[in-house]
């Protein structure tokens, strides 16, 4: 609707009245002129971007810029603005420059000290001319802060006709609603239900919001940060010191938005076209050193790995002084976007995973992967491997059946050491050398007299017991499963759990 | 560190003997480690780390685990170099670190691998699998260089380590711990 995200927070706007052919501040929702006019205020924006980093040119004659960044570095929004007046003065322009809460005030300011140097309007009393700034600068420039939270009453004593809804202020007028202070003492849902979305628009507006409710979830793209290396970066420490500045970019952004993220993806594109991304959790957490910490892991991670697979001489303790072949892009992209609701407490608690812990395992997993370093979490089951949950470190477990409720058909303890991953194919024959089955009624064909497992050596089983029957699932066709299971000790002393599925035999766990 | 010959329930147990209340392990290069069996001998899951595959440089990883985490229970996935052995080393002596291989480790202190299992209860087509009476060889270096047998119950029928004997697992364990 107008081409201006971002800029919830204090904003800076400089209005240039030489491009200011309408010279209503109706105008800043319009798009932005190209041309020969617009290259004009090119050294304008070059010579604001001397100070704020991002600046946003909403049309030729107007720019905005994030005010709280740069205002902490230069001491303070007074001397931030005067530094921008004086910068563009010296490019021959006269301009206005308001700071304020959110674009629109802002650009209501920066009109206000236009007609302030002038010796036009009065200025709003609380708002007045900053202290550096004091009085009309050179070529009459000076500018007008209106402190957090003021913009309402900052707005209040004008007329709505500068919401920029010309029918609208016209209809208002005739009703009686002359001010905008009139306007946003209205209750928000009569405007709409009267007025429609322009009414709410101009309603937000004038109660010194932005003209739209944030969206809690805006597409992630918008909130990634990145930076290219031309030539490219051959080391590591300019990779992580960049990646410094893009984290604190990208909090700012995520700030801005009132959002935290959940994990942030790091994603280095090297010289040669490889890509190596990893996503790090983040929760809110972590500062913008941190998020360095977790590049240079990244990194460091990337280049063991590719030490050892170039060849295994390679010793441990990676240092990021080696030669990386280049990187041409760093691009930081916050993922799982959710509200931020202060310090969220990391998902185990504090007390629990130490600093200690965490950074070992992110390590970790910067070397071999997210899904590398696991955490178990037990859960209800009946077999072995079903009563275990591995979860990546970092990542909440799914929610899952109770472990303390009972399940018929559980091994009972003691629980075997060994539980293959994957269950591992068995013979089990008989005294006469023909596999063993069970018949649907729970019965064995004949007494298990010999174990073969992965076709290995056959070993007389001296002890057994079973089989114990499980139906899981039978009210789910897909998931069902009829399978009995035996434990078993061979000569060797070893014991094993085994489980017949569908004429087959496997064993699912050792007990060592 | 300690040598436990292979991995199996005697593993868990001295690393559960060997981890203090609260500290961390971490489980590395062993994807089949039962954590039932685990959380039955005491090892907390909540403080458990699992490192299934240790990537092609597993000295390094191992290292960095070393970083966080108060005893690793290790099956090497190939011999260690002498030079990856060193580094290791190292490692445990900075971080006051405990590394149980699960596996032969040459230059271990103390070695113990078990010789002998009998189960009980269970019988031909009746019964459960209860308890397991096994007979523990620790030998090694320095005090432990003369062999030592002993029997205990591993699991025991409560589930813990027992005597099948004189000395406790536990003591055993912690006796080994203070030699390596």
């Amino acid at each position: 609707m107008t081409g201006t995200p971002g800029f919830t927070g204090r904003t800076l706007a400089v209005r240039c009245p030489a491009w200011d052919a309408a010279g209503t501040s109706a105008g800043w929702a319009s798009d932005p002129e190209r041309g020969p006019r617009a290259r004009a205020f090119e050294p304008v924006v070059r010579a604001m971007q001397e100070f704020c980093p991002q600046v946003e040119v909403l049309r030729p004659g107007l720019a905005a810029s994030e005010a709280r960044g740069p205002a902490r570095y230069f001491g303070g929004e007074a001397v931030l603005a005067d530094k921008v007046a004086k910068a563009v003065a010296r490019l021959g322009f006269a301009c206005g420059i308001g700071v304020a809460d959110g674009l629109f005030t802002a650009l209501v300011a920066a009109q206000d000290s236009l007609a302030g140097g002038q010796g036009g309007r009065p200025g709003f009393p609380g708002a007045g001319p900053g202290p550096l700034g004091a009085g009309p600068g050179p070529l009459g420039t000076c500018s007008v802060i209106v402190p957090p939270g003021q913009a309402p009453a900052f707005l209040a004593p004008r007329p709505v006709a500068i919401l920029g809804e010309p029918e609208l202020a016209e209809l208002l007028a005739r009703l009686g609603v002359g001010t905008v202070g009139d306007l946003a003492a209205l209750p928000a849902a009569e405007v709409e239900a009267r007025f429609g979305l322009a009414g709410l628009r101009a309603h937000r507006l004038a109660r010194g919001l932005d003209p739209r409710p944030l969206t809690p979830r805006p597409p992630a793209a918008d909130l990634s940060v990145q930076a290219e290396f031309d030539p490219p970066a051959e080391q590591a420490e300019q990779v992580i010191f960049a990646a410094k500045s893009l984290a604190s970019r990208m909090h700012a952004r995520l700030a801005a938005n009132g959002l935290a993220c959940v994990r942030v993806r790091v994603e280095v594109i090297l010289a040669d076209g490889r890509e190596v991304t990893r996503l790090w959790r983040h929760d809110g957490l972590l500062t913008d050193l941190a998020v360095a910490d977790r590049v240079r892991w990244q990194l460091d991670g990337w280049l063991s790995g590719s030490r050892a697979t170039g060849g295994p001489g390679g010793g441990p303790g990676g240092d990021g002084e080696a030669a990386l072949g280049g990187v041409t892009l760093l691009r930081l992209v916050p993922g799982q976007l959710a509200r931020e609701r202060g310090r969220q407490l990391g998902l185990w608690g504090d007390e629990v995973v130490n600093g200690r812990v965490a950074r070992a395992a992110l390590r970790l997993q910067a070397m071999l992967g997210h899904g590398a370093v696991l955490r178990p979490v037990l859960i209800g089951g009946r077999g072995p491997a079903d009563r275990v949950m591995l979860v990546p470190f970092g990542d909440e477990p799914e929610p899952a059946p109770p472990a303390d409720r009972p399940w018929p058909g559980q091994i009972p303890p003691p629980a075997p050491a060994t539980v293959y991953p994957e269950p591992r194919p068995a013979r089990v024959t008989g005294r006469s050398g023909v596999l063993v089955t069970v018949t649907g009624r729970g019965q064995v064909s004949a007494e298990p007299a010999m174990l073969s497992v992965e076709g290995g050596p056959s070993r007389a089983i001296t002890a057994w017991t079973g089989p114990w029957p499980v139906t899981e699932r039978w009210w789910d066709p897909a998931r069902a499963c009829r399978k009995a299971r035996f434990q078993l000790v061979t000569v060797d002393g070893d014991a094993w759990l085994a489980v017949v599925q569908d004429g087959r035999w496997l064993i699912e766990a050792r007990y060592d | 560190m300690i040598a436990a010959g292979e991995w199996g329930l005697l593993c868990l147990a001295l690393a559960a003997g060997a981890a203090a209340a609260g500290a961390w392990c971490a489980v590395a290069g062993i994807p089949e480690a039962g954590m039932v069996a685990a959380a039955g001998a005491g090892i907390d899951p909540d403080r458990l780390l699992l490192v299934p595959g240790l990537g092609g440089n597993w000295p390094h990883a191992v290292a960095s685990l070393l970083d966080g985490v108060d005893l690793v229970l290790l099956r090497p996935p190939s011999a260690p170099s002498a030079q990856a052995r060193r580094v290791l080393e190292a490692a445990l002596r900075r971080h006051r670190a405990v590394l149980l291989v699960a596996g032969d480790w040459a230059g271990a202190r103390v070695r113990l691998r078990v010789v002998t299992r009998e189960w009980t209860g269970i019988g031909s087509g009746h019964g459960l699998l209860r308890a397991c009476r096994i007979r523990v060889v620790a030998d090694g270096r320095g005090e432990w260089s003369r062999p030592r047998a002993r029997w205990l119950w591993l699991p025991g029928s409560d589930g813990e380590v027992a005597s099948g004997e004189v000395a406790s697992g536990g003591e055993i364990a912690s006796r080994a711990i203070a030699a390596g």
